[in-house]
């Protein structure tokens, strides 16, 4: 009986790797395309909801292995209908180049064509053009995150404007550009994210530099409080003979609502944690994904599965409402698609447990909230003391905040807090605020080198 | 039901000292946090999140992120009235529009809270 568990392998055998990192190799390559296309952001009601490079990058560094690029319509069909690559491997959401009829018809590219991607006004990528179709975007919305008649296990409201992630897909061009995309002009992060940028290949060195067998993962957008805390450390509690080895906080950093903490607060904040040794250094990493948040809970933790045994992770916690908002899904959608599966998307079993699936195993949590009676954070299956516990709510923290409050320790740690006001300074009030979210796309998080062609 | 709670720092304690209200004063985190809850019917809910679209109700059931210019009014009616009743609410409602200069300016710029 083997009791000790290994690093589990990439999610399809192998990491993607499509990034050119020698800089005349790259010219070279971007020399050969047929047409040159500036990468624009998806935007609804005029505001950028989604950057399709966060999408290259993810890809292209590996993230989404096996992936490796915009998807053909063939390849679309299947994950609406099955949640499945071409390949069979298990993946929950269309990953596409799209663009409006009127820029296709300017680029006159066809299948066979290499076409240049720019970002910020420099070579960025390539995509090889394997084929060119078009999609009806409110309908590819509608059938990713499901609807009540198709997908009653999990879907209690239909998906409408009132739901970020439907009106990213739903304002999608309607032209097609599917095959694969390679990096042809190595990026670097700007700062502070640089030092929080492992993607798989550098994470799993990482660990094993660590000496980390077991990683558990944890999923945020959020700044910690206290109950996240506990959610960590707790969950880490599972492991092969001993409690994990390592905790990563994998931060989805993209395009986010306004109001919500600006991703240089929330990086921050997390790795505060370690840094005031609520939890050890040693035992934490603070990470980040380029993502633009669907809001897609059971599918939104297939993806964030994918990513992370990707990066050479073994367990993931799912929580209540896990990347959820709003009504649409069940509270325990994630959840339940991890227990038993959901047939309607795909699953008869669990992800880890049907063919093509992912190695990763699986920590279901219930919450975590402050106990007067216990003096302590607890567990909710432990604390019977119904009347007394007090759950915790990002939103009343960040009404504490405005409100100009300082929250007390027992809320969030006042390391955390400062850098939350630190971050305040830099980039103002309500966080994520209109100018906040321009700059932002201005800049991405990422700088390109000059590269002239 | 849902609630809303209104926080009390030292100066809110100090204003209602000595008054009914003292007594529905309640102990948030172990007393870390003071607050008066007010319980709020369905229909009142509705209408503080339409009117206020920054406000959510959160997986307590509790109304959250209210600009902090209708927090202090709805301090203020409670303080005046003596009472957490919807009325209360109903009343800083009634005079929403009012509010709406300080709350714009709210969505533009907070100040960032001093500390060391």
């Amino acid at each position: 009986m083997e009791l000790k568990m290994k690093m589990p392998l990439p999610h399809g055998g192998r990491l993607v790797d499509r990034v050119v990192t020698n800089p005349r190799a790259g010219k070279k390559m971007a020399a050969t395309a047929d047409a040159v296309y500036d990468i624009k952001p998806t935007l609804y009601n005029g505001m950028p909801v989604r950057n399709v490079y966060r999408e290259i990058m993810s890809i292209c560094y590996g993230f989404f292995s096996p992936c490796e690029g915009s998807m053909t319509k063939a390849e679309l069909e299947r994950i609406l209908k099955e949640r499945r690559l071409l390949s069979n491997w298990v993946f929950p959401y269309p990953m596409l180049f799209d663009i409006s009829p009127e820029d296709l018809k300017k680029l006159k590219v066809q299948e066979g064509d290499r076409l240049l991607l720019r970002l910020k006004g420099q070579p960025f990528a390539v995509l090889d053009i394997e084929e060119i179709y078009e999609i009806d975007a409110k309908d590819l919305a509608t059938r990713t995150f499901g609807t009540p008649q198709a997908n009653p296990e999990v879907v209690k409201v239909a998906f409408d404007n009132k739901h970020p992630g439907y009106n990213i897909y739903s304002s999608y061009n309607r032209c097609i550009l599917a095959g694969k995309y390679t990096i042809v002009n190595e990026p670097k992060m700007r700062s502070p994210f640089d030092r929080f940028w492992y993607p798989p290949a550098k994470a799993r060195a990482e660990f094993q530099k660590r000496g980390w067998n077991t990683v558990i993962a944890h999923q945020t957008r959020n700044v910690p409080h206290v109950g996240h805390e506990a959610l960590m450390r707790n969950a880490a509690y599972i492991g092969d003979i001993k409690p994990c080895d390592g905790i990563i906080v994998n931060a989805i950093v993209g395009a986010k609502r306004i109001g919500d903490y600006p991703d240089e607060t929330i990086v921050e904040a997390h790795e505060m944690v370690n840094i005031a040794g609520y939890v050890k250094p040693s035992r934490h990493l603070v990470t980040i994904l380029l993502w633009d948040m669907r809001y897609g809970n059971p599918l939104e933790s297939l993806l964030h599965a994918v990513a992370r045994q990707n990066m050479g992770v073994s367990y993931h916690m799912w929580g209540r409402d896990h990347a959820a908002l709003g009504p649409y899904y069940d509270t325990y959608a994630a959840q339940i698609l991890w227990e038993n599966g959901v047939p309607s998307f795909g699953f008869d079993k669990p992800p880890y447990a049907v063919d093509y699936g992912l190695l990763m195993r699986p920590q279901n949590m219930a919450e975590f909230w402050y106990c007067p009676k216990c003096t302590e954070v607890t567990y909710s299956e432990n604390c019977n003391h119904d009347k007394e516990r007090q759950r915790f709510s990002g939103s009343f923290i960040r009404s504490l905040l405005a409100e100009g409050v300082f929250p007390p320790a027992v809320i969030m740690r006042p390391e955390v807090y400062k850098t939350v006001v630190k971050w305040w300074k830099i980039l103002g009030y309500p966080f994520n605020n209109k100018k906040y979210l321009a700059e932002r796309e201005n800049e991405l998080e990422i700088d390109l080198a000059d590269m002239k062609l | 039901m849902n609630y809303l709670a209104v926080l009390l720092d030292a100066k809110r304690l100090a204003d209602i000292k000595g008054t009914a209200l003292e007594k529905k004063v309640t102990d948030m985190f172990g007393g870390a946090i003071k607050a008066l809850i007010m319980e709020m019917p369905e229909e009142q809910t509705k209408k503080v999140l339409s009117a206020f679209p920054a406000a959510r109700l959160d997986a307590r059931f509790f109304l959250e992120e209210v600009p902090i210019a209708v927090k202090r009014a709805i301090f203020e009616e409670i303080k005046r009235s003596k009472s957490i009743e919807p009325k209360v609410i109903d009343a800083v409602m009634a005079k929403a529009d009012q509010l709406k200069d300080a709350v714009a300016k709210e969505s533009e710029y907070l100040p960032v809270p001093e500390i060391d």
